[in-house]
């Protein structure tokens, strides 16, 4: 009798083991007390992140969980999972001398990009394809689009003038101490965003993770950061890239559709128009043919059906500049116009059409 | 003679060395027919994935998916990519069906009741089941990764070993990480056979344990698809099943490994505890 109450409390204290490690591993690792830095202006902490020339060397896994309040798309592929709520996971390696290794992951399939010092090599395994660019060109453009680091540093020196910068206390990234660099829009700017906070490593000074608030939420609508950083030497055969046998190269093509789409960047041929300045920019663009051609990454698609899609996306709005459907995220609003204008800006939508009605 | 043997003071009793019990218990579970066909069918799927992917491979129509697209002319995928299809739902099946051998299974036949009442402790007994389905499992994913390996070596050869990440390894590189696939593999497959073998403990009936295994896994896939349960997934073995993928990236990423290996650690002690708390209170 007394071995058998033995043996069941053996039981219950493997099952409660069992059921506390399941709890433990869920649950993600608590912040902790806030690590004791000394303390720092932010005047001096931007400087310092400015005056970063180059990311040291280290490996780490980059999270960008977004919140924008986007629909799911199907038929939209991997537009639509960076597009809609949810997180997109890359791994990057960089050996402190300028080159750098970015891959990320999807399901069965990774797209490597391997800047080696001289060319990029940017490698996608479900086609089975190599392209090939010469240094300078479209890869770093591309590595800074994922980049915090450069992101952050880009967004500091666009918003210094028109934003309160303050330094909001000490946090841990990824593991290491970092400082919280605060952005908040002066008042007079009319903007959908609340705050921008950047967490900036205390001993590299580079930024770890980005995140942006918009107003009225707590959660931040779009987060880009380190979920795993090693500071440290990195093994060399990283930044080398040999195509493999059976892949087919591609050289010199320094613009790719599917780029272009992902890196939230125009394409060459529409020079867009910047209206104010500050929080509450605005930028005008006229799209090649119709709403929408440029948008959509699946070549061939016809225009009834994008069409659809701006319906299912956004709402119908008119005014004296003409009429169109506008697109409101958390943090932003786009505009785009049956006569094929796109205005987009992290402000509500009178002051879109505000710029569109004075840009005329 | 019979004097001496009388009169000695009664001596403790003679254990059964463990290695001759656990090769017994080897030999009975896989000499059973059934787990033989099973194991046979599971390895019979690689070399079907190899056949249809150098059929299709020829036409250009099928586009690119993933892990079948790389497969063309990349041996080394083939092991880990049937291994990833069986783990969703066969391989866990195997476990299933050896875990309710084990128990449930005897415990119909009603030679159960025959281990009960011998001189056995629960714990060594529940040790020497666990250790049958243990290697019912591991024969599995071995056979069909072997299968996959000649099959993938045959179709596309031992050069252009090409990883996920466009780097080109070398034959040992390649078939350490297949032996990674198979390890970790196997591991999750005895975690989910742990959890059906203390299903097994508290039925006498095998069906009973295939049936709650298989709706499991099915709970399980639809939990996984509710958004409003997100919260729920880290806690769900399956969830971490997809970082199998990452054997074939390069270099690879650990830490979904790890973290999907201690997972199915806590399931096994679970599975075991209640496996064990059930059967030392089942009475002979």
């Amino acid at each position: 009798m007394n071995r058998k109450r033995v043996s069941l409390a053996a039981a219950a204290a493997g099952t409660l083991a069992g059921v506390t490690g399941l709890a433990v591993l869920a649950v993600p690792a608590g912040a902790g007390p806030s690590p004791a830095l000394p303390s720092i202006s932010a005047d001096q902490l931007v400087r310092s992140v400015l005056e970063v020339k180059s990311v040291p060397a280290m490996t780490g896994t980059v999270t960008g969980t977004n919140n924008l309040g986007l629909p799911s798309i199907p038929g939209l592929g991997k537009a639509s999972a960076l597009l809609a709520n949810g997180s997109t996971t890359a791994r990057v390696w960089a050996d402190g001398n300028g080159r750098g290794r970015l891959s990320l992951p999807d399901g069965n399939s990774e797209e490597t990009v391997v800047y080696d010092g001289k060319t990029v090599w940017d490698w996608e395994s479900s086609a089975k394809t190599v392209k090939k660019f010469t240094a300078g060109t479209a890869g770093q453009e591309r590595e800074e689009a994922v980049d915090p680091a450069a992101t952050a540093r880009k967004l500091v020196d666009l918003l210094d003038k028109s934003s309160v910068v303050r330094v909001d206390g000490t946090g841990t990234v990824a593991g290491r101490p970092v400082y919280q660099l605060v952005l908040t829009p002066k008042p007079t700017e009319r903007t959908m965003l609340r705050e921008v906070r950047v967490a900036v490593d205390s001993e590299t000074r580079v930024p770890l993770r980005l995140s942006v608030t918009g107003n009225g939420s707590a959660q931040p609508a779009l987060r880009i950061g380190f979920s795993n950083l090693t500071v440290g030497a990195q093994d060399p055969a990283l930044f080398q890239f040999t195509p493999p046998a059976g892949a087919k190269v591609t050289t010199g093509e320094q613009r790719v559709p599917e780029q272009d789409s992902r890196a939230e960047t125009a394409p060459a041929d529409i020079e867009p128009t910047v209206v104010g300045n500050g929080w509450d920019t605005v930028f005008i663009a006229r799209l090649p043919v119709g709403p929408m051609t440029n948008a959509d990454p699946n070549a061939g698609r016809s225009g009834q059906d994008s069409d659809a899609l701006l319906k299912q996306l956004g709402k119908p709005v008119s005014g004296a500049w003409g009429t169109g459907y506008a697109i409101s995220t958390s943090v932003g609003t786009a505009l785009i116009t049956s006569d094929g204008r796109v205005a987009a800006g992290a402000v509500p939508l009178q002051v879109l059409t505000g710029a569109l009605e004075n840009s005329r | 003679m019979t004097l001496v043997a009388e009169n000695s003071p009664p001596t403790r009793a003679v254990r059964a060395p463990l290695g001759r019990l656990l090769a017994a218990e080897m030999r009975w579970a896989l000499r059973r027919p059934r787990t033989l066909i099973a194991i046979a069918l599971l390895a019979l799927v690689p070399v079907l994935i190899g056949v249809g992917a150098l059929v299709a491979g020829n036409s250009e129509r099928g586009g690119p998916d993933g892990l079948f697209a790389a497969l063309a002319g990349n041996g080394f995928l083939l092991p880990v990519l049937a291994l990833t299809l069986l783990l969703t739902m066969l391989l866990p099946l195997l476990g299933a069906m050896s875990a309710a051998d084990a128990l449930a299974g005897e415990s119909a036949h009603g030679t159960l009741r025959g281990l009960l009442i011998a001189p056995v402790g629960r714990g060594r007994l529940l040790a020497v089941k666990a250790f049958g389905v243990a290697t019912v499992v591991l024969t599995g994913v071995v056979a069909v990764a072997v299968v996959g390996l000649v099959t993938g070596l045959f179709i596309g050869g031992t050069d252009g070993l090409v990883t996920l990440s466009g780097s080109t390894v070398s034959v040992g590189s390649a078939l350490a990480r297949v032996g990674l696939a198979v390890s970790w593999v196997a591991f999750q497959v005895f975690a989910v056979a742990a959890v059906a073998l203390a299903v097994s403990a508290c039925t006498d009936h095998p069906l009973v344990v295939m049936a709650a295994t298989l709706a499991g896994a099915l709970v399980f896939g639809i939990l996984t698809v509710i958004p409003q349960l997100d919260w729920l997934q880290p806690y769900l073995l399956t969830t971490g099943w997809t970082s199998i993928t990452d054997v074939v990236r390069d270099p690879i990423p650990l830490d979904g490994l790890v973290n999907s290996t201690l997972k199915a650690t806590c399931y096994l002690v679970i599975g075991l505890s209640l496996a064990y708390a059930r059967l030392s209170t089942k009475d002979g």
